[in-house]
């Protein structure tokens, strides 16, 4: 069965908790897109949804940290903020799938953390809640540490992404990706509200054009450049790595200043 | 981020609501459970935002720290740039 559906998406808490703050035509821009992808998200008919994704400080903390952590529970509670004007909801999991991942992940050198219970903040909940609004198709996610340092770098996403590929083709099951985060943003720190364009620009061109030599070649330090929240764009590079040398297009992007955020949507091309 | 136990403090009223009411009606008693330096349990006690960050709090564990008091945006980010 072919992966079905695959999406990256902004998570900025701005997008469903400040809505109104946004000006209209980029607000409006932007929720389009979303619903546009609501509806070929529900085209695609997905079994699973193996969401690529990231979080702060709600499950993990210094105390443990771990690179990435793919969930193995039977259902993930969400969002965890109240004032994310998200309804709290339980959304099924699939750990039969994230076992045969794992499983496959440690036989090709990587050797993910695990987890039975994780809740989902706004970093999954808030581009999931448009995708499929009744919340109701079990997910796998895949954490990343976009946070701590050192984190992991941009060629090992793009080659868990490579690793992942073929447990989803051969699951059987219709696959939807959602990679969450970025794009260029420094949410709580000094640089909060700086938008850096021209980072975007040239990240969504290499998503464009497939291009995993140079989304790989992206280190750290380059990405933290353009804020901090910028990292949360390692789990669209593992999306990449998945999709091979595939172009996504762009659904939309608009530099949100009331959000803080260089808001994107892109997505690939695919026979539904 | 080096500020262990600082971070661990604010995160813990961030995510636990009996630490929370705790530290709100006491930050004295909370933060003596946290084994903080000098520095970092004064800047605690004061609510002194501009310190805590200097120390280390990261970002996205202090904003929360300060929007459950209903620090506007603006005062927050005056606040961590007036190092």
């Amino acid at each position: 069965m072919p992966i079905v559906y695959a999406t990256g998406a902004s998570h900025a808490p701005g997008i469903t908790a400040w809505t109104q703050a946004a000006p209209v035509e980029q607000k409006d821009k932007l929720y389009a897109a979303f619903e546009q992808m609501r509806q070929s998200f529900a085209a695609a008919k997905p079994d699973v949804v193996l969401a690529l994704t990231s979080e702060h400080w709600i499950n993990f903390f210094l105390d443990h940290v771990g690179a990435f952590c793919i969930g193995r529970a039977d259902f993930y509670d969400g969002p965890v903020e109240p004032w994310l004007r998200v309804d709290r909801t339980r959304i099924p999991g699939e750990p039969q799938l994230a076992s045969e991942l794992l499983a496959h992940c440690y036989e090709n050198g990587f050797e993910l953390n695990y987890s039975h219970e994780m809740e989902l903040d706004h970093g999954t909940i808030v581009p999931l809640h448009f995708l499929m609004p009744d919340m109701n198709i079990p997910m796998v996610p895949i954490m990343f540490n976009t946070l701590a340092e050192p984190r992991p770098t941009p060629r090992r996403c793009v080659e868990l992404g490579k690793v992942l590929r073929p447990v989803l083709e051969n699951s059987g099951k219709r696959i939807a990706i959602v990679a969450t985060g970025g794009l260029s943003h420094d949410p709580g720190e000094a640089g909060h509200g700086i938008i850096d364009q021209e980072f975007d620009a040239a990240f969504i061109d290499r998503m464009r054009r497939g291009d995993l030599a140079a989304l790989s070649s992206y280190s750290d330090a380059e990405m933290l450049a353009a804020g901090a929240g910028t990292m949360e764009l390692l789990a669209w590079l593992c999306m990449a790595g998945i999709m091979g040398e595939r172009g996504a297009d762009l659904i939309a992007y608009e530099a949100v200043k009331p959000w803080a955020t260089g808001v994107g949507i892109m997505s690939y091309p695919l026979a539904a | 981020m080096s500020t262990y136990a600082l971070n661990k403090l604010l995160r813990e009223v961030n995510r636990n609501p009996q630490t929370r009411e705790r530290f709100f009606a006491d930050r004295e008693a909370v933060a003596s459970e946290f084994e903080l330096t000098g520095e970092e349990r004064e800047a605690v006690i004061a609510n002194d935002v501009a310190k805590l960050y200097k120390l280390g709090a990261h970002g996205l564990i202090l904003r929360p720290f300060t929007l459950i008091q209903q620090m506007p945006e603006p005062d927050y980010l005056a606040a961590i740039r007036s190092n």
